[in-house]
């Protein structure tokens, strides 16, 4: 065989091998209409190649057949070329597009009459063989149509380019792979160029070519060639090459070496060559997997690492630290930003930089053009893409300025459903221009599998931490809650071991009484104005918790008992203003009881110091209340004495408390003294009636007892006046209950009696006073009162009126019913009168 | 970080997206665009706060909200800014200015009003600029044509007015062949530009045309530089390039072919046309007939800097969203002002607008700018909300004129009041009553009708006529006004026309009527009735 010869078989198999390849990675790749348009394309470069090639080596069934098909797929070229842009350039319209298609059809099946290129006539020159071909004039009329249909296709290149939908540097590879086959078809008809096989070798050019313009479009990827079937057809031609070269001396060798095991020759053979195919194929999976595989691969295997190491976390700040760690070893050179969504204010707050250098100081704030560009693509973009959308010329200087000083290149959400949690903004180092732009997509592509995969950890890791936050906060005051402040307070205690550490227990002074005056809306309002004001106080010298309901504590890390006391006066002083500002009509009150313990003054453990604040509390609340005590060692087992004491002698004295109170008024108006009598009995038999407790019983009498103590304030002249009290008169005997309580809460033994006594003019349905409430808002032994009350006012007789009598009154409770008397209560009471079940204590007339 | 020059991105980038960045904001929906207003706005209203001048609208209290800031600043003129923008006091501005630009201040105390422009300024104009070049090249949306390196014919007012900026702003994205150069223009006069740029333009051809209309409307008339009626001379035609020798003489031939004049569009085929002024839209079919091209209009001024452009199919204007805050004070609301001493007139927003109603403008300038809520004396009117036909979502605009009591003459000069008195007072003429208005001629180009009573006892006043007045006025004019002679001078127009009244015609109507007649912008109806007024004095018809 001639060097030539062996050329015309040679460059056809290798552009045959090449064009095979291409097309089974395209076969791999995610199917569309341009994919399939280029799989059509490789197919006829295939057809013309392998034609071309089995026409040379004469293989069955014989060189005509392999003509034709050679020649067919060289005809169908510039039709699938045609069709190839037009699905690239994703063309309207297609009557062009089916006008020449049948043109090419009809010019293929002519071609198989030999109607423009005869059958090859074999000849043998010099030893050669030759192919020589007949050309007929007509071969004008498929030339000028070739001319005619790439024309098209460069139009329509054109066309999209003028129309924004694709750039002219797109279609490069494209017009020297063209240029490269026109010049290789062209040449090959010339003499000096006949013996050489250079169209296809220029078809196989140009394929490459094309590959690399869907390569550049990211349509296909080169590590397509890694795959199996592309390494299996290029192992198995490999071995067929090797097997046809290297047949025949191996059969000699192996007939030499082992001549006695001539028999088993096929089998030896046939298993050596599997064995050969098997390792080829081994060998070129390894070499094109490490050539083009391997830093996909180690992206992967990066963000498979990443992956597993944020789901064992559920920490936002070790969290954001592997994020951190993740992108300052995949950006080498860059600065990456990442900015976390504040949930309460909506805007994006820098958390920590690959840089440890930069401060946390940036945020973006919600309505950030770029925040809510992202929020509305979800996906990264380029800083150069975002200066080109509309919201950017809303962008403030500032903003604008910022992001230019900071160099952002790329912008990526992290986004958790249709949330976004982040953002990271990556800084870029200068580079060429070119190379940027595609290492920007690259890595934007990498970045956005990180930012899935972080996104869903990212999430979690928010809700934990709310979760924790609200575990260890008080949904109220937003103050630490008891159960943290007592883990906190041991670890401020071993921190001060070698030092000092005070607590303050703060407790409000009658809070519950304050809830019953103002309602507990105006009760909440104040406890978290406290907290709000002992934060502040505090300003990071402790940590202040809600110990509870009504009790705050503070602690001091290396703070003296002297500092406690001083923050609890600051804190009472602030309490006085903030009642003084309420506005309201007649002034508030609330006050506060404070207990100091320190260590290791006075106590040795944690406990120790709860024990002593807790105690210091108590005694000043038995001491007048409104006091900030400082807990004394030496003293205690004094106070803890003296406290058992008194409060013993308050429990036995309580009766005789009571009938000292009583006994002053009836000083004063013999009237009310009776009639406290009267009202505590009655309530009493009602509340038995109603099967209320024991104690709840005798809370109700010691009630009735004191419900109207605070007439001792009332001017006498009002008491015992005999004709119609004025408004003025009638607003100041409204007064006698809150003047009641103020006395009462004095007694703190007796405050229990505070809820019954302050709500005995409440009405049913709201009318009555001071507070207006209604229903079951009043509580239980009020109600008792006030039907105790009016009654027993409506059967006595007084200076301005005369006595009723019992069923007059029973009637009169029952016409009131539902309007100022509760009407089961009531119900009951009338039955409890008229069963006489009830002592009834009437003046005799 | 790096940036692309506007050139860089024609090169480098693909049409869709250099049309995005530049010409994006029109496909913006209007709830998008008053977005970008109310952010704008807040932004300058915060950089207002920190100032010495922002503090004396604001009178210390910071407005929070766009309609806090509406509710709490009153409406400006120049006056307001008189003190701290003449002696160009730059430390009570929001931001440090990079330039002061001047312009004529009709009826003001001083010449001329200086305008700071911040450096965010000169960006957001230079990047509206580059828009109105791409839409001036563009026959729809995303085709436009600008190539770099062609050849530009510029004939706008020179710095320090806002038109002189261009040049400057341009050349530093793209690289145009000025005609004549920046470099050189510099050291000409406006005329002097002009006519070289022209003739430069018939030597080597131009692809894009910046001017103003009146301006380049006057020398289309003419077309004296290009030969007109005769045959060039060789020497001219040694200057010219082979392509404007082969065009000169095809439209040489069709025109005596045809029997036609030679027209600028036989000789030039312009990718893009820009026009300023106040007159264009009375200009513009014929410049479009004489130049093969529909002009674009832009609209600006030295206060607002570039604030609006036509699109594609040039028939309205779009405004910026970042370059001014805009409100509109309707044509009714303007009109109670002018009767209502003290009336403060109601402003609207760019979503709150009725298609065909007429609006003063009221702008905010952004970026730093020294104006707020500021009257330019600009009338525009709606001309509708939205265009389906080219798929936008925005109000276009057409310009009208100034507000009444400033008379506007081809765009050259603004005359008011004060100059007419001023004028009147120098030529010492027995003049006892007057009052002028705006007027068009045939061709639809506006003048100065000024209506004079003269002393019926001065001896002067029996030999004067009207066209004795108008000479000697004519003359005090362009002393007084150097625009006005710049009229006279580069158009070749004398727009002042005298209308004699009879002695006491003006005070009759006033005693007829109780109406005061304005000096300056007097309506339409008043003008008939004084007219009819005095042909009944005479026993005749109304002129």
């Amino acid at each position: 065989m001639t060097l030539n010869e062996r050329l015309f078989i040679v460059v056809p198999l290798v552009s045959l091998i090449c064009n095979l390849l291409l097309l089974l990675t395209v076969l791999f790749a995610r199917k569309n209409r341009l994919v399939n348009s280029f799989i059509v394309l490789l197919a006829v470069f295939t057809a013309w190649t392998a034609g071309s090639l089995f026409m040379r080596m004469t293989v069955w069934p014989g060189p005509s057949f392999w003509y034709a098909v050679s020649i067919t797929g060289i005809f169908l070229v510039p039709f699938v070329f045609y069709n190839f842009i037009y699905c690239y350039t994703d063309a309207k319209g297609s009557f062009v597009r089916v006008g020449l298609m049948i043109c090419w059809a009809v010019i293929a099946v002519l071609n198989m009459g030999n109607c423009f290129i005869t059958d090859p006539h074999i000849t043998i020159q010099n030893g050669e063989r030759r192919f020589e071909y007949g050309i007929s004039p007509w071969v004008a009329v498929p030339i000028l149509l070739a001319v005619f249909t790439f024309w098209m296709a460069w139009h329509l290149a054109a066309r999209s380019c003028r129309e924004g939908r694709t750039s002219l540097h797109q279609y490069t590879p494209m017009i020297v792979g063209v240029a490269v086959m026109f010049a290789g078809t062209v040449s090959a008809v010339l003499p000096q160029m006949v013996s050489l096989p250079v169209d296809t070798f220029s078809c196989c050019l140009n394929a490459i070519c094309l590959y690399y313009m869907l390569y550049k479009r990211r349509i296909v990827q080169l590590r397509s060639f890694a795959t199996n079937a592309p390494v299996y057809v290029l192992a198995a031609i490999c071995s067929t090459l090797v097997l046809v070269n290297w047949y025949g001396p191996a059969l000699r060798f192996y007939d030499h070496l082992l001549p006695d095991y001539r028999s088993y020759r096929t089998i030896v053979f046939a298993v050596a060559f599997s064995a050969f195919t098997m390792l080829l194929c081994s060998l070129l999976r390894s070499l094109m997997g490490n050539l083009l595989l391997k830093s996909s691969e180690e992206q992967e295997e990066e963000v498979r690492q990443f992956s597993v190491a944020v789901n064992r976390t559920l920490h936002l700040e070790e969290l954001l630290g592997l994020y951190r760690d993740f992108l300052q070893q995949n950006l080498p050179g860059q600065v990456a930003r990442v900015f976390l969504k504040d949930p309460a204010t909506g805007c994006y707050r820098m958390q920590g930089s690959t840089e440890m250098a930069l401060a946390n100081r940036d945020a973006l704030p919600a309505d950030h053009p770029l925040v809510q560009l992202l929020q509305q693509t979800g996906h990264g973009i380029t800083y150069s893409e975002f200066s080109r959308t509309r919201g950017f010329r809303a962008m403030w200087q500032q903003e604008r300025r910022r992001l230019e000083e900071m160099d952002v290149t790329m912008i990526l959400p992290v986004l958790s459903g249709s949330e976004m949690v982040a953002i990271t903004l990556v800084s870029g180092q200068g580079q060429g221009r070119a190379h940027r732009r595609t290492s920007l997509t690259g890595q934007m592509s990498f970045l956005e599998s990180t930012a899935a995969v972080l996104a869903i950890a990212l999430k979690n890791a928010i809700l934990y931490e709310a979760l924790e936050k609200k575990a260890q906060h008080d949904p109220l005051t937003n103050l630490y809650n008891r159960g943290y402040f007592q883990e906190h307070i041991r670890e401020e205690f071993e921190q001060c071991r070698h030092g000092q550490l005070s607590l303050l227990l703060i407790s409000f002074d009658d809070f519950r009484l304050y809830n019953e005056l103002y309602g507990s809306g105006e009760g909440d309002l104040i406890l978290q104005r406290f907290a709000q004001a002992l934060s502040s106080l505090a300003d990071g010298r402790g940590t202040v918790a809600r110990y509870s309901g009504r009790e705050f504590a503070v602690s001091f890390p290396f703070g003296s008992a002297a500092d406690a006391v001083a923050y609890a006066e600051q804190a009472r002083r602030w309490l006085n203003e903030e009642i003084l500002r309420s506005g309201e009509k007649t002034r508030k009150f609330l006050t506060f009881s404070a207990g100091v313990s320190s260590y290791p003054a006075c106590a040795g453990t944690v406990e120790e110091l709860f024990t002593y604040a807790n105690m210091a509390v108590y005694s000043a609340k038995t001491n007048g209340k409104n006091k900030i005590i400082r807990y004394k060692k030496e003293s205690e087992d004094k106070r803890i004495a003296h406290s058992l004491k008194s409060k013993r002698a308050l429990a036995e004295n309580c009766a005789s408390t009571i009938y000292a109170l009583t006994a002053a008024i009836d000083a004063k108006d013999h009237y009310t003294f009776s009639h406290s009598n009267h009202v505590a009995e009655y309530a009493a038999a009602l509340a038995e009636a109603l099967q209320l407790d024991e104690e709840h019983v005798e809370i109700i009498r010691q009630a009735g007892l004191l419900h109207d103590i605070g007439k001792i304030g009332t001017p006498e002249a009002i008491l015992t006046k005999t004709s119609r009290l004025t408004r003025e008169e009638y607003e100041i005997v409204k007064q006698h209950v809150e003047a009641s309580i103020s006395m009462i809460r004095y007694l703190p033994s007796l405050d229990y009696v505070i809820p019954s006594v302050l709500g005995h003019h409440e009405r049913w349905d709201g009318k009555g006073y001071p507070r207006g409430i209604a229903g079951e808002s009043i509580p239980i032994g009020a109600r008792c009162l006030c039907l105790a009350d009016s009654f027993d006012a409506m059967i006595s007789r007084r200076s301005y009126k005369e006595a009723m009598s019992v069923r007059q009154a029973l009637d009169e409770i029952r016409r009131n019913l539902g309007t100022q008397f509760d009407p089961e209560l009531g119900r009951v009471f009338i039955d409890l009168v008229e069963s006489g079940r009830m002592q009834v204590f009437q003046d005799t007339v | 970080m790096e940036k692309m020059t506007f050139e860089e991105k024609l090169k480098h980038c693909p049409p869709a997206e250099v049309w995005q960045e530049y010409c994006g904001f029109l496909s913006l929906s209007l709830p998008e665009y008053m977005n970008i207003q109310k952010r704008l706005l807040m932004e300058q209203v915060q950089l207002m706060a920190g100032c010495a001048l922002g503090q004396r609208f604001f009178k210390g209290h910071v407005p929070a909200t766009v309609e806090e800031f509406r509710a709490r600043v009153p409406l400006t003129r120049f006056e307001d800014y008189a003190d701290v923008l003449l002696p160009q006091r730059e430390e009570m501005l929001p931001a440090k200015p990079v330039i002061w630009l001047h312009t004529t201040w009709e009826g003001g105390d001083f010449p001329s009003k200086r305008a700071p422009y911040t450096e965010s300024m000169l960006e957001t104009y230079k990047t509206n600029i580059l828009a109105a070049m791409l839409l001036a090249t563009s026959h729809g949306r995303g085709h436009f044509h600008v190539r770099p390196g062609c050849r530009v014919l510029y004939s706008l007012a020179p710095l320090p007015y806002a038109t002189g900026m261009f040049p400057d702003l341009i050349s530093s994205e793209i690289h145009l062949r000025f005609m004549p150069s920046v470099r050189e223009a510099r050291k000409m006069s406006f005329g002097q530009q002009m006519r070289t740029g022209y003739k430069l333009a018939a030597k080597h051809g131009m692809n894009l045309f910046f001017g103003m209309s009146s301006v380049l409307y006057g020398a289309t008339r003419s077309l004296n530089m290009l030969g007109g009626e005769k045959a060039p001379s060789l020497r001219s035609l040694l200057g010219m390039s082979p392509r404007m020798i082969a065009r000169l003489a095809m439209a040489k031939y069709r025109n005596r072919r045809d029997g036609t004049e030679l027209r600028p569009r036989d000789l030039f085929k312009l990718d893009g046309f820009v026009c300023v002024g106040t007159d264009t839209a009375l200009y513009k079919n014929e410049l479009e007939e004489a130049w093969g091209i529909r002009p674009l209009e832009i609209a600006g001024g030295t206060e607002p800097s570039c604030m609006g452009t036509e699109t594609w199919s040039k028939n309205g204007l779009v405004f910026f969203p970042d370059a001014c805050f805009y409100e509109f004070i309707p044509e009714m609301e303007l009109y109670q002002e002018m009767e209502t001493p003290g009336y403060i007139p109601k402003t609207y927003l760019m979503d709150e607008l009725v298609a065909g109603q007429k609006y003063e403008l009221v702008i905010t300038v952004l970026k730093g700018g020294a104006f707020l809520r500021y009257r330019v004396g600009d009338i525009y009117r709606c001309l509708r909300l939205r265009n389906p036909a080219d798929e936008l979502d925005l109000p276009q605009f057409e310009y009208v004129d100034r507000i009444p009591t400033v008379i506007d003459i081809a765009g050259f000069t603004r005359i008011t009041q004060r100059e007419i008195e001023q004028v009147l007072s120098r030529s010492r003429l027995p003049v006892e009553s007057w009052f002028a208005v705006k007027e068009y001629d045939e061709d639809g180009h506006s003048f100065l009708d000024l209506y004079v009573e003269l002393k019926s006892d001065d001896e002067q006043a029996a030999v004067l006529d009207c066209q004795m007045l108008q000479e000697l006025l004519s003359v005090y004019f362009r002393s007084y006004d150097g625009d006005y002679k710049d009229l006279k001078r580069l158009l070749g127009m004398d727009p002042l026309r005298i209308t004699l009244l009879k002695t006491g015609t003006i005070a009759r109507y006033r005693q007829q009527t109780g109406r005061r007649v304005p000096p300056v912008g007097a309506p339409r109806e008043i003008v008939l009735d004084i007219l009819r007024l005095q042909a009944a004095q005479e026993g005749g018809a109304p002129a």
